[in-house]
Parts: C-alpha cells; structure tokens; sequence
C-alpha cells in the first residue's frame, strides 16, 4: 500500500504544477506518463554502460532505479529546473560546456 | 619573438574568461552584453594570433619583391580575412541586442535580467 | 547547368535585400516575393550535380606532398543538397505564400527575414569551407531572432534577447573551435583540413584537436536546439507566428545536419564524437518527449515534441554506419515536412479560436473537420505510424541501431514513438474530441484557405515519401558512402 499511497500523493503535486489554471484528467495522465516514461528511458539508457563494464551497468541501473523511484514525482523538480529564465538556460549552458571541455579533453583518448 | 604571440594568447583567453564571468553572473543586462563581446573579441584576439609571424611582413606583394622571399616571410593572411568577416558579425548581433533591450527597457523600466528575463510560461498561459 | 548552384544563395539572398528595400510598394512586393519563392523549390531542381568554385580558383596540387589544397570557396551540389535543399525551397514558398494570401499590406522586413533564413541555411548546407558556414550560421541566427520578435504574441521580444544571448555564448565558441583548426592545419576547406585528419598530418589525440571538437559540438547543439537548448528551442517555435515557426524549425533541421556532416567528415576518426552526439540525441530524446507531455500550450508541446524528434537524427549520425547515416538523414527530411504540417495546423486553430491553452479548448471537430484530419494524419506520421514517411526512417533507424549492437537503442526509439503518440493524442482528444467548453468562444472565422490548402501539399508529400521511401533512401544512401 505505501506504494500506491506515495503514487497517490504524486497526483496531488501535480495540482502545483498546472497551477493557477484547473487540472484536468488528461494533463495528469499525461504527467503520469511522463513520470513513468522518463524512469524507464533513463534506467534503459544506463544499460548502455554494458559496453564498457558489465558490472558498472548493473551497479548504476539498480542504483539509479531505487533513486528515481523513491524520488517520484519528478516531473515538477525535472519542470523548475528547464524553466524559460534565463539565468537557469546560461547556468545548464555554461555547465555543459565545461563538462564537454573537460570530457573530452582529459577522456578523449581514452574512449 | 615567441613571447609576442604568448601574451596575445594569453590576453585573448583572459579575455574569454571575463567575458564568460560577466555574462553569467552579473545581473545588469548590458553588462551581460558587455561581457559577450569580450568573449567575441577575445576569440577574434586569438585568430589574429594565429597569422602572427615573428619578424614578418604585411602580406601584400610589392612590385619589386622577390617571391621566394616573401613566401617565406610574409604573415598568414587567411585569418586577418576572417576576422574582418567575424568583427562585422558580432557588431550586428550586438546592435540587434541592444535594440531588443531597448524595446525590453521602456516595458519593465529596469535592466535587471532576473525580473527582464525571468520565467513567462506561468503568466501567460492563463492571465486573460 | 553548374552556374545554378551559386543562385540557390544568391536568388533568396538578393530578393532579401530588394524586398526590404522597396517595401513601400506593396503590390509589386507582392508579386515578386510570390516570384521569388516560387523560383527556389525549382532551382535545385533544374541545376546538374558538381563543383562551383568562387572566384574560378580550381583546386591545385602540390607537387612536393601530392595534396590537392582547394584556395576558393566550394559548394559542392549533390543528391543530398538537391533533396534538402528543394524540401526547404518548397516550405519557404508554401510559408510565404501563406503569409501573403493572410494579410493584406505585406511587411517587407518581415519577408526580408524569411528569404534570408532560406538563402543562410542553403549556403550552410551547401558549402565545403567551414569559416563560411559559420558566418551563415550567425546570419541565420539573426533572421531566427528577428522572425521571433516580428510576431505579435506576448513576451516575444524577450524569448528572442534569450536566444540571442545564448547565442552570443555558443558561436562565439564554435569560431573557437574553427580557430583551433585552422591554427592546426592552416586551411578553413574541409575537404584539406579531412584528408590532413586522415593522412595522419595532424595527430588526432592532440588536446588542441580536441579541444575544437568540444567547442565546435558545443556551437552545433545551440545550433540544433539539443540539450541543454532545448527549452529556449521550444520557446522560440512557440513566439513565433505558426507559419514561422513552421520555417523556423526546417532550419533548425537544416543547420544540424549541415553542421553534424561537416563534424562527421572531420571526426569520425574518434570514437568518442559518436559517444558523444548519441549521449546529447538520447537525452534530447527523453527531456522533450517528456516535457512534452507535461505542457498544456500546445505550440510549446509541438516545439518540445520537435526537439525530441531531433534526437533520432543525432541518433542515425552517431551510430556511424552507411546504414545508419541513410535513416538520420531520411528522418531529417521527414522531421521537416511533419513538424511544418503540425505547425501549420495548429496555428490554424489559434488562428479560429485565439487560445493556445488545451485546457481551454474542445470540441473543435464539429467546427474544423478538415483541419483535424489532416492534423491526425501528420500527428501520426511523427509517432511513426505505417504507411507514412516517419514510419519508414524510424524503422530504418531500429534495424540501424538493432544491427551496430545495441538493442537498448532501438527499445528507447520505439519508447520515444510510443511516447510522441501519447503526446498526440492526448493534444489531439483535449482540442477536437472532448466537449467544448462553454465559455469558449469560438471567433467567427474560416481557417484561411491557404493553410488547408498548404496542410494537403506536405500531406500528399509524407504519403508519396511513405510508400515510395526508396526515391530519397538510394540517393542519400550514396551520398553518404561517398563520405564515409
């Protein structure tokens, strides 16, 4: 039940997040989807470490899985953080501009 | 002579960096701008850099000029080009900045990017 | 007939700077922008495949080395070009012939900005010399900007200063990046600076090579509106006027593949570029099909829903096959004609009921049956429904991935489909098929004619490139051996 109980809850925080306007049944389904959807992709997408170390591929998609899942909702963190302010587009900008750099000047020689 | 071509680098990474700073963590819009064209000056810096010759000379063949000698002589002008090109650019994305500015100032009456910027998908979707 | 191929930029590019110049007239404006446009689809139709060099400065041979170094400025004109290229001539002319049967007095800016768009994303796609892309990337970025801020929708000047200013941030990296290559090789041609590459001339674990490809990629995923630009990507396709944005994402299209080829030829001799563009496809993928869902502006929705289509185009370059390169490619041209019907489409509902918000809207099937079914057409040729085209590269782009190896990709593909059909057809149930709203009113308008009729020329297009995909796939199937 406490399962379906912290699912309860996310239906509720999603009020928050179409907030002011109503929420209607089909944006919360929607927002459900996405929950479930990005979850998914996410943990699907770890597998690929496979090609580098099949350990490392299984440590990170558990981890990951038991991180997202005792995190849900995600949608309204995910939405703040990709708002339209600017500050927040040149902040994740500069971020992965300095990651790039640094990946693929330290790692490039070794993929 | 090295140490000629050093300093420009040097200078136009400083440059970048600054300009970098700036446009993140200032929050006044024109000094954001400001700091975007030290980056855009700093990267043209270091293309002019990049055609500088210790002990050379300006690439235009005179009459008179032996070839051989101003082949081995004579600065890179490949980049003095394309700078002339990027410099023209970056004036007018700066003069289109500064008008929108201009048109954003006399709407919010302030130069702050945190209230001039800030996030618009929450008011406009159901405010009529 | 070679002498075309410099016409399909300057034709566009000259009817820019002519329409800005005489807008006072407003007819004669009229006439020739009707003109004009409808010359571009046709250029690259007449011209033959080749070579143009600016200037006439063939290339020349070392004879110490055995180098060819190519002095001019190169467009080189293919089959690829010719499809890509004629796609986005079509578009612009059915976008402006919209925009011309729509209002009455013409603005001259306004066409100045589209033509211009057109001639930039054409001379990208075009060009062998990489300082010429780039000056035709920021001129495109400024007719992108400007066609944002001429719309008349609320906090459009605003999303345009944010874009430019990112963009202000990213170019100016990408010159950088082109900086380093040209301090390595001393050429701006791609065909020199490729062959330095692969006859070992550079060595390609220098940091300085490196360093470009971070910097350049940097420049290509502002340019392709991937993460982390993907919020101001959709912004933008949301401020601006539906048939805009409709030109405005062909050339997001267009500027990424014209940038990723470019990048390709350069490294493709390093694994971890492939790494790193099916990284950024696969988070565009998840982060806008997701957002997608959560949006209740359905112009944002489209816009999110374009920037996660993107990710299956960086997904066909990055797996690196000739199998694979086929499918992206294909899927470009197919993202171009979908999500140009989609805004189309959804802006002829703005246009009849003057609400974005789905929670405001219903019942419209009743109201604009044709609209809505051309609508559901295009909605499911996105999510890659049988017959139409977008089913064809997605399925191609499955196999690619299913063959290189990684199944995990051709799952997330097929999840991301599913995902963009959910997307759809709950837009799709909250403005057509459940009960309108009583307080929405419904403004006494036909959508224009022009826009239906615009809606059924890209229909009849994604149906034809649906059955017959082999018309495209061979060609680019060649074009792309012909780099790899």
């Amino acid at each position: 039940m406490k399962l379906y109980d912290q699912i309860f809850g996310v239906v509720k925080q999603f009020k928050k997040l179409f907030s002011p306007g109503p929420v209607t049944n089909a944006d919360v389904s929607g927002s459900i989807t996405a929950e479930i959807f990005l979850i998914v992709s996410m943990v699907l997408a770890v597998i690929l470490l496979r090609h580098i170390s099949p350990l490392l591929a299984g440590l990170v998609t558990l981890i990951l899985a038991i991180v997202l899942i005792s995190n849900i909702p995600l949608i309204p963190k995910f939405k703040i953080e990709q708002e339209d302010s600017l500050e927040k587009m040149l902040f994740y900008a500069i971020v992965v501009l300095a990651l790039i750099v640094t990946f693929i000047y330290w790692g490039g020689s070794l993929v | 002579m090295a140490q000629t071509q050093l300093a420009i680098l040097l200078t136009s990474a400083a440059l970048v960096i600054i300009g970098l700073y700036a446009a993140i963590f200032i929050d006044n819009i024109i000094k954001k701008i400001i700091g975007i064209s030290f980056i855009e000056e700093g990267v043209n810096l270091f293309i002019v850099a990049i055609g500088y010759k210790a002990g050379g000379v300006v690439p235009i063949l005179m009459p008179g000029m032996d070839t051989s000698w101003f082949a081995s002589n004579a600065a890179y002008p490949l980049p003095f080009g394309l700078v002339l090109t990027s410099i023209v650019i970056g004036a007018s994305t700066l003069a289109v900045m500064l008008a929108l500015v201009m048109v954003l100032y006399k709407r919010y009456g302030t130069l702050s990017t945190k209230v001039m910027l800030a996030d618009t998908s929450k008011q406009e979707e159901y405010d009529e | 007939m070679n002498e075309l191929i410099p016409l399909m930029v300057i034709v566009p590019l000259m009817a820019a700077l002519l329409i800005s110049a005489f807008s006072k007239f407003n007819r004669i404006t009229k006439i020739f922008a009707f003109v004009v446009a409808l010359c571009l689809p046709l250029i690259p139709i007449l011209s033959n495949y080749g070579l143009h060099y600016f200037g006439g400065y063939e290339p020349m041979l070392d004879n110490v080395t055995g180098v060819m170094f190519h002095p001019a400025i190169t467009y080189s004109f293919t089959f690829l070009q010719q499809v890509f290229i004629g796609a986005v001539g079509l578009l612009t002319f059915l976008v402006i012939f919209i925009y011309l049967t729509k209002y009455k007095e013409v603005s001259g800016p306004y066409l100045f900005l589209l033509f211009l768009g057109t001639a930039a994303v054409t001379a990208m796609i075009l060009t062998d010399d990489i300082f010429h892309m780039f000056v035709f990337f920021e001129i495109l970025a400024l007719a992108q900007v400007g066609i944002v801020a001429a719309s008349s929708i609320d906090y459009s000047y605003e999303m345009a200063l944010k874009y430019m200013i990112l963009g202000s941030i990213g170019s100016p990296m990408m010159l950088l990046g082109i900086g380093f290559l040209l301090a390595l090789t001393g050429s701006v041609n791609i065909t020199d600076i490729a062959s330095a590459v692969h006859m070992g001339l550079i060595d390609a674990t220098s940091p300085v090579f490196l360093l470009s490809l971070a910097l350049i990629f940097f420049g290509w995923l502002y340019a392709s509106g991937l993460p982390p630009f993907h919020t101001i990507k959709s912004g933008i396709y949301s401020k601006a006027e539906p048939h805009g944005a409709a030109l405005l994402q062909s050339f997001t299209v267009m500027a990424m593949i014209s940038i990723v080829l470019i990048m390709f030829r350069i490294y493709s001799s390093l694994p971890i570029f492939e790494v790193l563009i099916v990284f950024f496809s696969i988070l565009a993928m998840i982060l806008g099909v997701s957002l997608a869902l959560t949006q209740t502006d359905f112009r944002r929705m489209i816009g999110f829903l374009a920037v996660g289509e993107l990710g299956f185009i960086g997904l066909g370059i990055g797996l690196g096959t000739n199998f694979s390169l086929t499918a992206g490619l294909f899927q470009a041209l197919n993202e171009i004609l979908i999500t140009a019907l989609l805004f189309i489409g959804f802006g002829a509902i703005v246009n009849a009921t003057n609400e974005v918000d789905t929670r405001k809207l219903g019942g419209l099937l009743a109201y604009h049956p044709k609209v809505s079914i051309m609508l559901l057409i295009g909605g499911l040729a996105m999510a890659g429904v049988p017959p139409l085209n977008g089913f064809q590269s997605k399925l191609m782009l499955v196999q690619a991935s299913l063959s290189c190896g990684f199944p995990e990709l051709s799952i997330l593909a097929i999840m991301v489909s599913i995902a963009t059909f959910v997307v759809f057809v709950k837009t799709y149930y909250t403005i057509f098929l459940k009960p309108k709203p009583n307080d929405l009113e419904l403004e006494n308008r036909d959508v224009p004619r022009s826009m239906v009729l615009v809606m059924g020329i890209l229909l009849i297009i994604i149906v034809i490139l649906g059955i017959f995909p082999d018309m495209v796939t061979n060609g680019i199937s060649s074009f792309v051996g012909g780099i790899l």
